[in-house]
């Protein structure tokens, strides 16, 4: 089992170059699943509500992929290159409108949480930060509107 | 009829032992079509039996885990965690309180227990009785643990347990088993534990 460091000894030193690439392939991974749920999504929604739930996730494709391009970007920056082992899978089952948005939200949260979590891990490094906290606040909207649609 | 059947039924009149050993085989295959099936409808999948495993690891060691926690452990997404998370919520196998805390239901921690005892059964038998090395049993084990039947795991704890009572026959066995030769010299026709072909010559292609 991994070691997990204490917030004491996340926070007493900035983070080495090295762990800051680490943390942005773990993004750089949440945001290419992300981009390919969202196709399977978006393919996947059969019946009327396809009409007003399609153009939904596709844009959700279209902007997880540029975050993703933005996080490798910045791995680059710092001398890395951008790496990820992801599994995905998306069963061949048709989905209702709502059941797509909810699965949709799930997997925006989870990012959500993820740029939380990093934050917590590169506090100290000021760039980097501020990149992050962009991030929480465009998927927080993500968030919100996902929610809005399901108005559960 | 199937082609060769009629010359097979001729023999087994002159000789009952083949077409015996024909039938089994028919069986076997014939029950396998519906084993294999099985498979899928075990009550988790193999990720999903990780997921909790991670789950009860967690708590274990800190007192608690979140889903970046698990995702962490297992080196993966946390959208993928949440994915199989969902599942597992709605199979009754976890809650999540109000702080996003996980916690194995009765019925998880149930199902992790087990999993657990299963994991170090099949270990045990592999490298005790087997002789496999230990990392290698490991990952067998792991691969194995939700997938082997109580029954058969209760049938591993007796011979681990016969093993384990110092009986003269186990020495006698361990010893016997060490000695002997399992090569069948290439002719797997005579070879009780061989069928058409030798199964160990299939295993090192």
């Amino acid at each position: 089992m991994h070691r997990r460091e204490s917030d004491e000894e996340q926070s007493s030193a900035p983070p080495t170059s090295e762990e800051v690439i680490a943390e942005l392939n773990r993004l750089f991974a949440e945001e290419i699943e992300a981009a390919v749920r969202y196709l399977h999504l978006a393919n996947a929604v059969r019946g009327l509500e396809r009409l007003s739930v399609e153009p939904v996730l596709k844009a959700g494709f279209q902007e997880t992929i540029q975050h993703a391009e933005i996080i490798a970007r910045k791995i680059r920056s710092l001398g890395g290159v951008p790496q990820t082992d992801i599994q995905v899978s998306c069963p061949a089952e048709p989905l209702t409108g709502r059941d797509a948005i909810r699965q949709a939200l799930t997997v925006e949260e989870a990012a959500l949480e993820a740029y939380h979590d990093v934050l917590r891990r590169v506090s100290g490094d000021v760039s980097l930060d501020e990149f992050v906290r962009a991030q929480i606040a465009i998927e927080s909207e993500h968030v919100a509107e996902l929610r809005e649609l399901l108005a559960e | 009829m199937q082609p060769g059947a009629a010359a097979l039924h001729s023999q087994a009149r002159t000789n009952p032992e083949p077409w015996r050993i024909i039938q089994e085989e028919r069986n076997f295959w014939g029950r396998d079509v519906d084993v294999w099936k099985e498979f899928d409808h075990n009550i988790i999948t193999h990720s999903a039996a990780h997921h909790l495993m991670s789950i009860d690891d967690l708590i274990g060691t800190h007192g608690y885990a979140r889903v970046s926690d698990v995702a962490r452990e297992l080196n993966i997404t946390r959208g993928s965690v949440s994915i199989t998370l969902k599942s597992l919520k709605e199979a009754g196998l976890i809650n999540q309180d109000e702080n996003r805390h996980l916690r194995l239901s009765e019925a998880g921690q149930r199902l992790v227990d087990q999993i657990k005892a299963k994991r170090l059964l099949v270990k045990r038998l592999f490298t005790e009785v087997l002789g496999v090395d230990g990392a290698q049993a490991e990952i067998d084990a792991c691969k194995m643990e939700h997938l082997v039947s109580s029954e058969t795991a209760r049938h591993i704890i007796s011979l681990l347990k016969f093993i384990d009572s110092n009986a003269p026959a186990v020495a006698q066995f361990r010893d016997a088993l060490r000695a002997f030769d399992p090569s069948c010299a290439g002719q797997p026709q005579t070879c009780a534990a061989c069928e058409s072909s030798c199964l160990a010559e299939s295993l090192s292609k």
